[in-house]
């Protein structure tokens, strides 16, 4: 269960969400291991809330599944 | 005994608002499974809780029936909805009193209760 940093986190979802315009991580408690993600990108238009979480989730689903990430509060938004 | 998977999948099922959490809801052992109860007791929900960390088990079959990786995970009427976040964004914006209205109508109780899966 190695630490994460938010930089690396970050990498990811520039790479899965490369139009992104607006894409944040946030180290909440300087642990490594619970992180807020804010996203915006117009991938997110016309998806419900869930599926855009789902699109987020998915991306680190590997870092969540071994427990390197404790703790992902997500908030996604559309380009509107 | 049913298998845990299938008890899991009878809890989705069967209650009108299932929330899969980390400790009871006397007894909130993350503050992400607190956000989520305290967001369904705001939109005047029932809740049928389900505490995951008896066994490392519940979680993992829990996640594969759901495709949803993070805990706490609620659900309406057998409908994944989303974890802390997403219902605290839908009480906000009071989709979730809504969708609990269309789901259970608006003269539903709001029941606590906390149901134990059987382990082997």
């Amino acid at each position: 269960m190695a630490a994460m940093d938010a930089e690396t986190i970050r990498e990811l979802l520039v790479r899965a969400f490369p139009g992104a315009e607006e894409l944040a991580v946030e180290d909440r408690t300087g642990t490594g291991d619970h992180f807020q993600v804010t996203v915006a990108s117009a991938e997110f238009d016309g998806l419900s809330l869930i599926d855009q979480h789902r699109r987020v989730n998915d991306v680190l689903a590997d870092r969540i599944a071994d427990g390197s990430i404790h703790e992902l509060r997500i908030k996604t938004k559309g380009s509107g | 005994m049913k298998e845990l998977r299938e008890q899991i999948e009878d809890v989705i099922k069967d209650e009108p608002v299932a929330l899969f959490m980390k400790g009871t809801p006397q007894m909130v052992m993350c503050g992400n499974s607190y956000r989520a109860l305290n967001a369904l007791h705001a939109a005047k929900a029932p809740v049928t809780a389900v505490d995951i960390l008896p066994d490392p088990r519940i979680r993992q079959e829990l996640s594969s029936v759901s495709g949803w990786p993070t805990i706490p995970q609620v659900f309406v009427k057998g409908e994944l909805v989303g974890g802390a976040d997403i219902v605290e964004e839908l009480l906000e914006s009071g989709e979730l009193e809504r969708k609990l209205d269309g789901a259970l109508g608006d003269d539903r109780s709001q029941d606590v209760k906390v149901v134990a899966l059987e382990l082997v």
